[in-house]
This record gives C-alpha cells, sequence and structure tokens, in this order.
C-alpha cells in the first residue's frame, strides 16, 4: 500500500513524477496563448501550470491537486492590473500621486500576502481533503509589521528633518539625525533575520489539514544561527568569485579589446557580471534554499504530523549552476525542463510522517476561500509564496 | 468500468470503487464484499470535472460536493474515456499532448514575440505617448536634469558671446525647418561635465538640450556640425523618444515577466534592456534624419555631421555582432553614410 508502517508511523515518501519534456509542451502552448490574447489567457495557462506541478506531487502515493477556478482569478487579475497600472502612472503624473500610491499599495500588501495564502492553500487538495490558511489579516499586518517598521520611522525623520534643515539654528537635530540616518543600515541589517524570522513565524503556524494545525518550532536563535553561517558562507564565496571574476575579466579583455568601439558598453564587464550573478545563485542562493527548507520543514509540524527536509547544497548546487547555463544558453527554452528538475529535487528530499493512519484524517468545517485577487497580487506584484 | 479510489471529501479514507458510465450519469459502485450488488451513486456528468489528460502522473476526477476520485491506473483511464475529454480546453491539451503542435507553438511563439517586438511595442508606445499629456513629459525632464546637474555636470566654462553664437546659429535653423512655427518646445543649457560624459549632447523629455562643452570645443570652426548635433536631439525631442523608451521598457518587461517571472525576475529584466538598446538604435536613426532635415532647410549640408564621427572618434572600431548587440548607436559606418546620402 501507499503507506508504509514501522515502529514510529506512517512514513508518506513524497515523489515528483513529473517530466521537463510534458511541461515544457505545456508551458510554451499556454505561453503563446497567453501572449496573443494580451495576457488574458494568463490565469488559464497559471491553473493548468499549478494542476501539472501539484498532480505531479505525490505524498504517500496520493497525488496533490488544485482546485482553483481560472475565470475568478481573471476577475482577480483585471482588478489588481487596474490597481498596478494606477500604481506605475501615478509617478509619472506627480511625485505626490507616486508616493501616496506607494503608501497605498504598501498599506494593502499584507492584506492580499494573506488573502494569496487562503486562496492557494484552501484550493489545494490532498486525498479529497482541502489544506487550509487560519491566519488573520490583523495576524498578517502584525507579522509585516517589523520589517515595516524602519521605513515607517524612515519617512518620519526625513520629515521632520526638511523642516529644521531649513531653519538656520536647528544644526544639532539636523546632525543627530544625519548620524541616526547613517546608523540605519546596520541597524536595518542586523535585525534582519529577527524580521524574516517573524513573518515566516506567521506563515508557517496557520497551515492546517484536517484537524491538523501547523506548529513552527524554529526559534529566533535558530535563525540568527542560519544568519550566521550564511554570513560565513558569503565570506568565503565571495572570495572564491572574486579570484574566479578576476581571471574571467582578464581573458574576455584581451578578447575583446580590439573589436570594442571606444564607446560602446564594456561587453567584458556585462558578461562578468552575468557570470558572478549564476555563480552566485549556484553558490549562496543554492546554500540559503537548502539550508533554509530543511530548517523550516523540519521544524514545522502538527500534532500527528511532521516532516523531513533532506536537500542538500552538494545536489542543489550543480543543479541551479546546470539550469542557469542551459537556460541562458537557449534563451530561456530550457526555463521549463529547470523547473521541474528543481522542484523534483526539492520536494523529492521530503518525506512527510505520520503518528497516525492518515486516512483518519477528517475535513475541517468552512474554510473555503473564493477571492483570488490574492492570488493575482501575488503574482503581479511579485509577491513571494515561497510555500 | 475501471477501478478507482473514491475520497468522499469528509474523510482521508479512501474506498475502492468501480466506475461505470450510464444515462449521462458516472456511476461509483463499491466493490464490497457484497460485489455485483454493492451500494451504488451517481453524479449527473453535468458534476463531473474529468483530469486533462497527461502523460506522467495518475488521473484525478473531480466531483462537484468535493468528492475525488483517484484513478492509478492512467493508461487504462484514458483507454476507457477515449477522446471525451473535458470540453473547453481538449483542443489546447490535444496540442500539450503533440510535438508537431508544440513545435508549431514554439515557431508561433517566435513570430509573435518578433512581431510584438519589431512593430507592436513601438506602435503601442507611440499611442500610449500620444495619449500622455506633454506635462508629463516636463515633470520628468525636470526630475532628470536635476538628477544629471548634481552629478555630472557643473556651470559652463563657455565665454557668453559663444553660446549666444552657438544659440542663435540653432535658433535660424530651427525657425528655418519649420517655417509655420511648430517646432517641438526646447531649452538649451551649457555645461561643462567630467569625463564620463565627455563630449556630448542629450535630449530630454519636456524639451531639455544639455550640450557639454567639451562637444563645442571639439567642434570648434565648425558652426554647421553643431547645428547638426543640435537638430538630432530635436529629433529625440520631436519623437518624445525619451517617453517612448520609458513605456517600451515597461511593456517589454511586462511581456518577459509572463514568460520567465515566476522563475526569476532577473532573467525577465534582460529582454528589457537588450530591447532598449533596440529601440534606442532606431530612434537614433530617426534623429538622424531630423538632424539631415534642419541641416538642409537652414541651407547647411549634412555633410557637416561626417566631421563628428573624425573629431570624436579617431580611431573607428570594427563592430564585432556581438557589439553591435550591446550598442545603442547605430554603427558609425552606418552613420556616416546616412549624412553622406542625404546630402546629395
Amino acid at each position: 500500500m501507499d503507506a508504509t508502517t514501522p515502529q514510529s508511523g506512517y512514513r508518506l515518501p513524497i515523489r515528483f513524477v513529473g517530466s521537463g519534456s510534458e511541461y515544457f509542451r505545456i508551458w510554451i502552448v499556454n505561453l503563446l496563448l497567453t501572449l496573443v490574447t494580451l495576457g488574458l489567457y494568463y490565469p488559464f495557462a497559471k491553473v493548468r501550470r499549478l494542476r501539472y506541478f501539484h498532480g505531479a506531487t505525490e505524498v504517500g502515493g496520493d497525488p496533490l491537486s488544485f482546485h482553483g477556478d481560472p475565470w475568478k482569478m481573471l476577475r482577480g487579475y483585471l482588478l489588481v492590473a487596474a490597481l498596478v497600472v494606477a500604481y506605475s502612472l501615478a509617478g509619472w503624473f506627480s511625485p505626490a500621486a507616486g508616493a501616496i500610491a506607494f503608501v497605498a499599495v504598501a498599506a494593502l500588501w499584507p492584506a492580499l500576502w494573506q488573502l494569496s495564502l487562503k486562496f492557494r492553500l484552501a484550493n489545494t487538495g490532498w486525498r479529497g481533503l482541502r489544506f487550509g490558511f487560519t491566519g488573520s489579516r490583523g495576524g498578517a499586518y502584525l507579522a509585516w509589521l517589523p520589517l515595516a517598521l524602519p521605513g515607517v520611522l524612515f519617512g518620519a525623520l526625513v520629515l521632520l528633518l526638511a523642516p529644521a534643515q531649513r531653519g538656520a539654528a536647528a544644526a544639532e537635530p539636523a546632525v543627530a539625525g544625519i548620524l541616526l540616518i547613517a546608523a540605519l543600515p546596520l541597524v536595518m541589517l542586523l535585525a534582519l533575520p529577527a524580521q524574516l524570522w517573524w513573518l515566516k513565524r506567521y506563515q508557517q503556524r496557520h497551515y492546517r489539514l484536517g484537524g491538523e494545525k501547523s506548529r513552527f518550532e524554529v526559534g529566533l536563535g535558530a535563525a540568527y544561527g542560519l544568519a550566521l553561517r550564511l554570513f560565513g558562507m558569503s565570506m568565503l564565496f565571495g572570495l572564491l568569485l572574486a579570484i574566479g571574476v578576476a581571471l574571467f575579466t582578464t581573458l574576455l579583455r584581451g578578447a575583446f579589446e580590439t573589436h570594442q568601439p571606444p564607446d560602446g558598453p564594456p561587453v567584458a564587464a556585462l558578461l562578468s557580471a552575468a557570470l558572478v550573478f549564476v555563480l552566485l545563485q549556484a553558490t549562496w542562493g543554492a546554500y540559503l534554499l537548502s539550508r533554509l527548507q530543511n530548517l523550516v520543514w523540519n521544524r514545522t509540524r502538527s500534532e500527528h504530523l511532521h516532516f523531513e527536509s533532506r536537500l542538500t547544497f552538494r545536489r542543489l548546487a550543480p543543479l541551479t549552476l546546470r539550469n542557469w547555463l542551459l537556460t541562458i544558453a537557449t534563451l530561456g527554452l530550457y526555463l521549463p525542463f529547470a523547473q521541474v528538475a528543481t522542484a523534483r529535487l526539492r520536494l523529492e528530499s521530503v518525506t512527510a510522517l505520520s503518528a497516525t493512519d492518515p486516512a483518519l484524517l477528517l475535513q475541517h468545517a468552512g474554510g473555503g476561500a473564493d477571492d483570488a485577487s490574492g492570488d493575482a497580487a501575488a503574482d503581479l506584484l511579485g509577491i513571494d509564496l515561497g510555500l | 468500468m475501471i477501478d478507482a479510489l473514491y475520497f468522499d471529501g469528509r474523510s482521508a479514507a479512501a474506498r475502492p470503487v468501480r466506475l461505470r458510465i450510464e444515462d449521462g450519469a458516472l456511476v461509483l459502485q463499491e466493490a464490497g464484499a457484497a460485489s455485483e450488488s454493492g451500494a451504488e451513486s451517481r453524479w449527473p456528468l453535468a458534476a463531473v470535472q474529468w483530469p486533462e489528460r497527461t502523460r506522467h502522473g495518475q488521473r484525478l476526477i473531480h466531483l462537484r460536493g468535493g468528492g475525488t476520485l483517484r484513478v492509478p491506473d492512467s493508461a487504462a483511464f484514458d483507454a476507457w474515456r477515449g477522446d471525451g475529454g473535458d470540453g473547453a480546453g481538449s483542443w489546447v491539451v490535444r496540442a500539450q499532448q503533440n510535438w508537431r503542435a508544440t513545435l508549431a507553438a514554439v515557431l508561433g511563439l517566435v513570430v509573435v514575440a518578433a512581431a510584438g517586438f519589431v512593430w507592436g511595442v513601438p506602435l503601442a508606445a507611440r499611442t500610449l505617448v500620444a495619449a500622455l499629456p506633454t506635462t508629463v513629459d516636463a515633470e520628468i525632464g525636470d526630475a532628470v536634469l536635476a538628477q544629471i546637474e548634481q552629478r555630472w555636470l557643473r556651470p559652463t566654462a563657455l565665454p557668453q558671446a559663444r553660446r549666444d553664437a552657438v544659440r542663435h546659429a540653432f535658433v535660424e535653423a530651427v525657425a528655418a525647418a519649420y517655417p509655420a512655427g511648430d517646432a517641438p518646445r526646447w531649452r538649451l543649457y551649457f555645461h561643462a561635465a567630467d569625463k564620463r560624459l565627455g563630449a556630448n549632447a542629450l535630449a530630454l523629455p519636456g524639451g531639455a538640450i544639455v550640450i557639454t562643452d567639451a562637444m563645442v570645443d571639439a567642434l570648434q570652426g565648425a558652426d554647421d556640425t553643431l547645428v547638426g548635433v543640435l537638430a538630432h536631439e530635436l529629433g529625440h525631442l520631436r519623437q518624445r523618444h525619451g517617453m517612448r523608451a520609458l513605456v517600451q521598457v515597461s511593456l517589454v518587461g511586462a511581456a518577459a515577466g509572463v514568460a520567465f517571472g515566476d522563475f526569476s525576475s532577473v532573467l525577465a529584466g534582460v529582454p528589457a534592456v537588450l530591447g532598449q538598446l533596440a529601440y534606442s538604435r532606431d530612434a537614433e536613426r530617426e534623429a538622424d534624419a531630423e538632424a539631415a532635415r534642419v541641416l538642409k532647410a537652414a541651407g547647411r549640408s549634412p555633410k557637416a555631421m561626417l566631421l563628428l564621427f573624425d573629431r570624436l572618434r579617431p580611431q573607428p572600431g570594427e563592430g564585432s555582432a556581438l557589439a553591435i548587440a550591446f550598442a545603442s548607436h547605430p554603427m558609425d559606418e552606418e552613420r556616416k553614410a546616412f549624412f553622406r546620402a542625404a546630402a546629395d
């Protein structure tokens, strides 16, 4: 049967059965339809993509399912697209209108994020049950508050200091303010792990399946531990990269110097920048992704369910490097293959463990989420769900 | 008849059932101990959401009201259902299943992307910019001018007489080229600049033309060329190239975002940058055409522009294909040939 029963309970290994070539065909056909309909087909393409990825993800032999209604999502997209257009036009007409639009979108952001989580989870099923996201709207605002606080403080400072600087006798507060502003980036950097931890905590402790409600057992200490290791790795990767790029640039400069028009953009520098970007993704990015996935999912659990995530940097790094190089070399056509390969590695590193027979789970009452505008916002405004 | 597992949507327990279609309904027959006479439930076909055909993975059938059927044997399911997949999307699904259709989609995508890039985006940008009030240009141009004045420009060191002479020559040329007085609005600024800007002239949305001291000095005694350079910038203003560039970047960026955005926003930004460089070369050609037109109208020869390339680029470079893809201006040789031809 699907679930095996060792002493400790039921192991539900996760398998990803999708194929790159099949997803390539789905992607290209739907991308063409999206472009020729000037984007109107996008939600339909997205539903098809999610259905494919969900359906290819088998947890203990049972695939996930996606139930989003593309017509409802289209309405959400049109709504949010209007918001985005108004937002980007506002800045063109006057700086004041741009500032107001920015504040309005910033104020809506946590609510849209919460809606998108609710929508995505409520439309994901497994063994006929729907997942749920139980985080409240107020909780979402609270979760974003630490991240928004420096921005709010900074804005207030600028507003306070602007008139002070105009006054001739107000030199002293201006100096203090400048010191404060100079110290702010450092404080913000040191606070970042705590802010992100607080945000992730809200997200991970509000998942629901049947009677199971998730808990998040990563403490602040573990978050700073990861941040510290990341910092150490940045030093190491940074050093290696600097050496590599110096060599590469020297070689390239030799090759291009004779052909370069005197005032053209520096081709060697552009290629080096692209190389640095790809290498950063393959080293630092892969390290962050693997450690973060393991930390978060090994310590997100509910009464009867928990996970084992064993994503290794050793396997993710070469895959990331290959994905990027092939995607660039094929002008993007390799993208669907890259996405499938990454999904397979990340998902198959995870095993779900259940202390009880998963067949005993019962659907919780209510929890429908029909508002697709949050999901549309997540796409159009680039909110990363990062489930 | 096909075997499936039924999940009722209330519990995660699986119940083995046997499926058949009868009288416009999907019939679930519980494969219980009572075998043939096991309990049956019926679902009108309108309440059944069939899965799209895929090569990999199992088949999930969703029933209105929350039930789900899982068919582990996909091949048997496809044989059972035949071609009766879900109505609306079925031709899309067939295209997805077919390598020939996929290849056609790849070609179609290339054609649509190329057509959109060559005609669609510039046309859309022209239309959108035409609808924007010119106060928007001025707003943006002022902000940009303030920025570059602070960062790259210093007060001019040119004598007043020299500045007046340049301005006067240009005013006359513009008046000759626009006898009806319908020239685009322009304001001329002289500025000293550091080495990065060098001998240069630029046009900002809203009408500001900035020319650097180094440019005026380099064209000492060549007033025709100087007028041509300013007329080139006037061409940018007339076509509102700055505003069009902004719209074009947004449009290409949005299209690339649809294609690559869920993977990497950096990757999605690349086409916008490369695209802008290509559009910028077209804009330069249009501006050169305006330069030639104004020079001729003012009774000056477009050939004067050739001097620009000789004085500013002592060693003209041979362009490789890669360098052309990255360059914002057309190659010098092409521009020189244009001005030579315009003089005839």
